[in-house]
């Protein structure tokens, strides 16, 4: 298929309905409003709803009704918009429903900017809402891979009954690359499951519920999304590998940061320095293995730079990776500003001997 | 026709630069300016794009000021608000002193043209050049129906006429004579059924000398790349001094600046 040149959010609207996506709730934010802009002229020419909440908390749960009636559904925001839709997931997660969230992440705390960032990182991967829960958490590094992850959102929601976020930076979102569909039309509906409310005649009728006031009941719940979190943790993780195989110092960073990363990389290696890149695309669950299988292979001595736009967030993730193993050195920067390729390569090189 | 032709008469006095979403307004917009300043003409830009958070010409701001090109946009911080801000000296530049060339790079598609709505009166007692970038490698412009539907929008919502057509076909870096070419097919369609001329046909320089493309009738606009995702920065460019802009682009010559 030929090749069309897009701008990520609008990408990332035309991947959802070829995913399958036919109902999108959402509410504008910047740098994450060409998404809903995009879908709200696409979903009506495929039959789809698209329907522009009075909140982010109001889209999250119509979202929620969307996923328990079993339609492949979708929200984006920007990280405020996020952080209000805290509680409307930890309900769906607990009521065990798919759903896909965006989330094009802007500079914080607070109203903060609309530059990028990926301060999101810890509400992302943590839970974010209450209770125990987890998000599936896929984040691209390019719009083609934004567009390539939606098809795999939809499809992972589903096999696990639970939200899968996409969590990309606002440049992700605001850039233009070329992108391949390699899907035409509209993807397939949800499969046929035994849980989503259709209407009861003729069967058992079906409960959408997170309220377990037995405490026991609570936990099998617990339990459960336990178990479901485990299993994707076995099987689910992606990750990439990038430079040299046995560094003298291997970088850490995802999203726009990796790609970054990548730059100063190429340079480094072209003046014959050992440098390796590890990527996480499953920001969780995190290849916490695969990770510390690229710190084993480095020699002895070699070091680990986590590179965020943040102010340190999965560094934790690539501590937890080396298990004290390895001393992880840091460099990010937050607030809207993107480290240049030449100042990761800076910090490379006062890293290396 | 020679790639080196800066394809502005001396009675382009007001241009604005208007087009769809990613049809390349800005890379046209900064290029024009810094090119027009070159050949000694006084050159104001001004960044009317209130609809699009990045990406804008003000990130080119201070690539542009070393180039002698006054840059109109809001003062400080303002700059990097999603906030529809135009500043008074943008009605200054309706009325350009002889010599002066005032540009205006305009936001995306009908919705970003409509700005140009309340300068209406002025750019008619000026006289205005409205020229409309087509990239057909966008989805909604692939064909001359689409450009011609984008024309209307953007006519409708900015109240004004498009008098110009710039062909910036381009698939970012896998871009090819051929991408190029296409674009020509596509924009003569659009300027024979719209009843507009084709101004020039802007190509990134590595592909001006290609033997087909300078075969192509119209003015041919060589540009450098200015716009650049950060990973694209050319290795060992000058520094900025720490708190000052990070440098956007790589591999390209010429940089532009991610913030000022």
């Amino acid at each position: 298929m030929s090749k069309v040149l897009m701008k990520g959010n609008e990408a990332l609207g035309e991947a959802a309905i070829r995913a399958g996506c036919v109902h999108f709730f959402g509410y504008p934010i910047t740098p994450q409003t060409e998404i809903p802009e995009y879908l709200c002229k696409r979903l009506p020419e495929v039959g789809g709803v698209f329907l522009q909440a009075e909140s982010e908390v109001a889209a999250i749960h119509m979202v929620y009704g969307a996923a328990g009636a079993g339609v492949r559904c979708m929200t984006s925001s920007s990280s405020p918009g996020i952080s209000l839709m805290a509680e409307g997931m930890s309900y769906i997660a607990a009521c065990e429903l798919p759903c896909v969230v965006i989330n094009m992440m802007r500079a914080g705390p607070g109203l903060g900017g609309i530059l990028p960032a990926q301060s999101d990182y810890f509400q992302a991967t943590r839970g974010h809402g209450h209770g125990d829960y987890q998000c599936i958490v896929l984040a691209p590094a390019s719009v083609q891979e934004a567009v390539d992850l939606m098809t795999l959102a939809f499809d992972l929601a589903e096999k696990y009954r639970n939200p899968v976020m996409v969590c990309a930076d606002g440049m992700i979102g605001q850039m233009m690359e070329p992108v391949e569909f390699r899907t035409e039309g509209r993807g397939p509906p949800m499969a046929e499951n035994d849980w989503a409310l259709t209407g009861c005649e003729g069967r058992p009728r079906r409960i959408v519920n997170s309220l377990h006031l037995a405490p026991e009941q609570n936990f099998a719940c617990n339990v459960r999304l336990k178990e479901k979190y485990d299993r994707a943790a076995r099987e689910e993780v992606r990750f990439e590998v990038y430079g040299d195989e046995r560094p003298d110092l291997l970088v850490v960073a995802f999203g726009t940061m990796a790609r970054i990363s990548k730059s100063a990389i190429d340079d480094l290696r072209r003046e014959g320095r050992r440098v390796g890149l590890f990527r996480p695309i499953t920001l969780n669950p995190w290849p916490y293995a695969r990770c510390r299988a690229a710190m084993d292979a480095m020699p002895v001595g070699a070091k680990v730079l986590d590179v965020e736009m943040s102010m340190g967030q999965m560094i934790y993730d690539v501590k937890l990776a080396a298990e004290g193993t390895r001393a992880i050195e840091f460099f990010g920067k937050a607030g809207g500003l993107v480290p240049s390729p030449d100042e990761v390569a800076e910090r490379i090189r006062a890293l290396l001997p | 026709m020679t790639a080196e032709t800066l394809p502005l008469r001396p009675d382009d006095r007001l241009v604005m630069v208007v087009g769809n979403y990613g049809s390349g307004k800005t890379e046209v917009s900064v290029n024009l300016a810094i090119r027009a300043a070159a050949s000694g003409r006084h050159v104001r830009i001004a960044d009317l794009d209130l609809v699009n958070p990045y990406f804008r010409c003000r990130e080119a701001r201070r690539l542009m000021e070393a180039n002698g090109v006054r840059v109109v946009v809001p003062p400080g911080a303002q700059a990097w608000a999603d906030l529809p801000i135009v500043v008074p000296e943008v009605l200054a530049m309706l009325s350009p002193p002889a010599g002066t060339l005032s540009l205006f790079d305009v936001g995306g598609d009908d919705v970003g043209a409509r700005v140009l709505g309340s300068l209406r009166d002025g750019a008619i007692a000026t006289g205005y050049g409205l020229w409309q970038v087509i990239n057909p490698e966008r989805p909604f412009t692939r064909d001359p129906d689409g450009c011609l539907a984008m024309r209307e929008a953007i006519e409708r919502s900015s109240r004004l006429s498009v008098t110009g057509i710039v062909v910036n076909a381009h698939l970012m870096e896998e871009t090819t004579a051929d991408t190029v070419l296409r674009g020509v097919d596509v924009a003569r369609e659009v300027a024979r059924r719209g009843r507009v001329p084709i101004r020039f046909v802007a190509v990134m320089e590595g592909l001006a000398d290609d033997p087909r493309i300078r075969a192509v009738a119209e003015p041919v606009f060589s540009m450098k790349r200015h716009m650049l995702p950060p990973w694209l920065l050319p290795a060992g460019e000058e520094r900025l001094p720490a708190g000052r802009p990070v440098p956007l682009g790589r591999r390209n010559g010429a940089h532009g600046t991610y913030r000022d």
